[in-house]
């Protein structure tokens, strides 16, 4: 069973069918996944612009990432959870879809960005104390971060341009 | 001068007539605007989450907004003015569009109240933290403001 088989039996289970068939089911499930974008892409874009040393400058690196991560789970979860039964209800025009694609392969990389930046440079953050300045390669991780999630969200838009 | 004759002379402005005649002005200002609102709404979510209690607990919810202000009102200009040039695009659809109406007011509203008691109460984090007036603000802010969201992504349903 390759991808497209699994994406057409996602298509054809009947939660597929009834989010698909539902007249309300898919803009609710739309609406909660864009304004969930305010939670998870919202808290990561501030504690990017935090090591760019933009935005609460006074606070501690480590203070504002251990206060907001709780909050990006949240936002997430919830990005998960709706995004995954909207491309349920729609997996079959996803699958070929070049957005949703291109949107997938983002993600992974927007994944993969914070656990090396937390498996190197962050491992020192207490050493950066209170300084408003941030490590260069901290900058770095910031300004990919907030490159990914503007292109997740510039390419999760596009998907409905295309048919 | 009507609602009306400002919306149609939205329509005939040279951003207005530029975005009528461009295959994808629509789409990539709709872009912009959901990039706006992402750093807009997770400013808005902070202060309100910090006047509930959770997140940033560290500092009072009026020290957050002080900081966090400029990206605040950055964020808030780019989700107008791209809204603007949405609108431009398609004056006449909004208009009689009951999601835009209910959008613009609840966005009257919100702005009235983020203004005003809003203000008040993320001012008076100063002395107190936490109080219920704190609270009641917060969840007043959280639930206007994800209407006019609601309301917004309604516009392209109706």
């Amino acid at each position: 069973m390759n991808l497209l088989h699994l994406c057409q039996w996602l298509y054809g289970t009947s939660l597929g069918t009834a989010i698909r068939e539902s007249p309300s089911a898919y803009p609710i499930i739309e609406s909660i996944h864009v304004l969930g974008i305010t939670l998870l892409v919202g808290t990561v874009s501030i504690v990017d612009l935090r090591l760019l040393g933009l935005v609460l400058k006074r606070e501690e690196v480590s203070e504002v990432v251990s206060q907001v991560l709780p909050l990006t789970w949240c936002g997430f979860v919830i990005m998960f959870v709706s995004g995954f039964l909207l491309f349920w209800s729609k997996a079959e025009q996803c699958y070929g879809n070049p957005a949703f694609r291109l949107k997938l392969l983002l993600l992974l990389l927007a994944g993969l960005n914070p656990l090396i930046f937390h498996s190197t440079v962050y491992r020192r953050v207490a050493t950066w104390g209170e300084s408003a300045a941030t490590p260069n390669r901290a900058k770095l991780a910031g300004v990919i971060s907030l490159a990914l999630w503007s292109a997740i969200i510039v390419s999760g838009r596009a998907i409905a341009y295309f048919k | 001068m009507t609602v009306l004759s400002v919306f149609q002379w939205l329509g005939h402005t040279a951003v207005g007539r530029a975005m009528q005649h461009s295959t994808y002005g629509v789409a990539i200002v709709e872009m912009v605007h959901l990039l706006a609102l992402a750093l807009l709404g997770g400013t808005i979510l902070l202060v309100d989450l910090r006047l509930f209690g959770v997140g940033l607990k560290r500092q009072p919810a009026s020290g957050l907004a002080q900081e966090l202000a400029p990206l605040f009102w950055g964020s808030f200009a780019v989700i107008v003015l791209s809204g603007l040039i949405i609108l431009s695009a398609e004056p006449m659809k909004c208009y009689y569009n009951t999601a835009f109406r209910a959008k613009m007011a609840i966005l009257f509203v919100a702005l009235l109240f983020h203004f005003t008691l809003h203000r008040d109460a993320v001012a008076a984090t100063k002395q107190r933290n936490s109080t219920v007036w704190a609270k009641s603000a917060a969840a007043v802010s959280l639930t206007l403001w994800l209407a006019v969201g609601l309301a917004g992504r309604a516009i392209g349903f109706l």
